[in-house]
């Protein structure tokens, strides 16, 4: 009882941050006026979006045992493959999250890019003062 | 005007919050049962009993990542180097000019200790890199993370010696698109080896495929003597270590070989 109170506990603070991240990104992304902050803020985003992504797949403890990551350790024995699926998490949203994270890097990777040729042509990256130079 | 803008917008982001919640209101606490795709995969992806629908591999993410999935992993690949291309299309000519300027390299970088430390280490890295991109079909890991290990040396190399030291020492930026380039290959092939292989022995096989299928007998083998290798999950893993190693490394040094050049307004 106490075990799974505090279970449900920690998932709803890993719940809470997550949608204070996402909050806090957001107004990162829409009200920071420059550029580098505005990328940090966009990887943060993307982060708390992958975590909220593997959340889904999660699993409760079934009989005060821990859910296991979905590698099988065992010979693939009838009872190893059904004990192996009554615990393991859901694979699918980790294995979409991966190919995420990478997009996510390359996609980081260009804007970075984008910054420096933004920066040699208006020697600033303040948006404000982009929006204001108009050239 | 701009706080009627402010103001709106925070309204609706905490309307999209509700209904996201509401959405969500489902999966909020996890359940003792997963979807029943979930527990196909988990029960398929190492199962010798089912010879058509497994994949030998005891790692269900790179199972899923590379066989079940695998088309939507290869159009990624796709994606990832065509951000690559874009960045360094941006930065090709700032590369070029700051080649052309000389550095004393003795004189560069930190500390010897640093030095020395940086030296023994950065093998070590690559290795830990390569153990987890080739174990990728048996242990949490694969091509993706053991690259993005890899391509951490560099870095160290570029904050400790310099970049040109690096690129000195034959890191180029043309060298590192070859490589990319060869895994990029790589990948492709081993898309359609079976498919190949299926045309030089005269039966029928799919693209992308990797274990034998009910329609198509032949495939990729499971195990080389007593070794597993999952048929194609390890050579996917392989190359893709490869393209995504180099490709970090080449943004890595661009990036910080143009560092020079920002100049304070």
């Amino acid at each position: 009882m106490m075990v799974e109170f505090l279970n449900n506990y920690f998932l709803m603070i890993v719940l809470a941050s997550l949608l204070a991240n996402f909050v806090i990104s957001l107004y990162g992304i829409f009200f920071k006026p420059h550029y580098i902050k505005k990328v940090i803020a966009l990887m943060i985003f993307s982060d708390t979006m992958n975590t909220f992504a593997i959340y889904i797949g999660y699993r409760t403890w079934i009989g005060g045992k821990n859910p296991r990551p979905p590698e099988l350790t065992l010979h693939p024995s009838s009872e190893a493959l059904h004990e192996f699926t009554l615990r393991a998490v859901d694979p699918l949203p980790q294995a979409l999250v991966l190919t995420a994270i990478v997009i996510g890097l390359a996609v980081t990777l260009f804007l970075v890019f984008l910054g420096y040729t933004l920066y040699m042509h208006y020697r600033t990256l303040d948006l404000r003062e982009i929006k204001r130079l108009r050239g | 005007m701009q706080r009627a803008v402010e103001v709106v917008v925070i309204i609706s982001l905490v309307l999209v919050i509700a209904l996201l919640l509401l959405l969500a209101s489902e999966y909020l606490l996890p359940s003792e049962s997963i979807r029943l795709l979930a527990s196909f995969y988990l029960y398929a992806t190492y199962n010798p009993s089912l010879p058509y629908y497994t994949v030998n591999s005891p790692q269900a993410v790179t199972a899923i990542l590379w066989d079940y999935r695998g088309l939507d992993t290869l159009f990624e690949t796709a994606v990832f180097y065509l951000a690559i291309i874009a960045g360094l299309a941006l930065a090709r000519r700032l590369y070029e000019e700051s080649l052309r300027e000389g550095v004393d390299l003795s004189k560069s970088g930190l500390s010897l200790i640093v030095k020395t430390v940086a030296r023994l280490t950065s093998p070590m890295i690559i290795a830990v890199g390569a153990s987890i991109a080739l174990h990728g079909h048996l242990t949490p890991g694969g091509g993706f993370q053991g690259g993005a290990t890899i391509a951490v040396a560099p870095m160290i190399l570029i904050v400790v010696f310099s970049t040109l030291f690096l690129i000195k020492r034959g890191v180029t930026s043309d060298r590192m698109l070859f490589i990319v380039s060869l895994g990029l290959i790589g990948i492709g092939l081993t898309a359609i080896s079976v498919f190949l292989i299926g045309l030089v022995v005269g039966r029928f096989a799919h693209v992308f495929q990797n274990m034998p299928k009910l329609n198509s007998p032949i495939g990729m083998p499971a195990t080389i003597g007593n070794i597993l290798i999952s048929g194609t999950l390890w050579f996917f893993n392989l190359f893709e270590m490869f393209a995504v190693a180099t490709g970090f490394i080449i943004a890595f040094v661009i990036l910080m070989l143009i560092k020079g050049r920002w100049e304070v307004k």
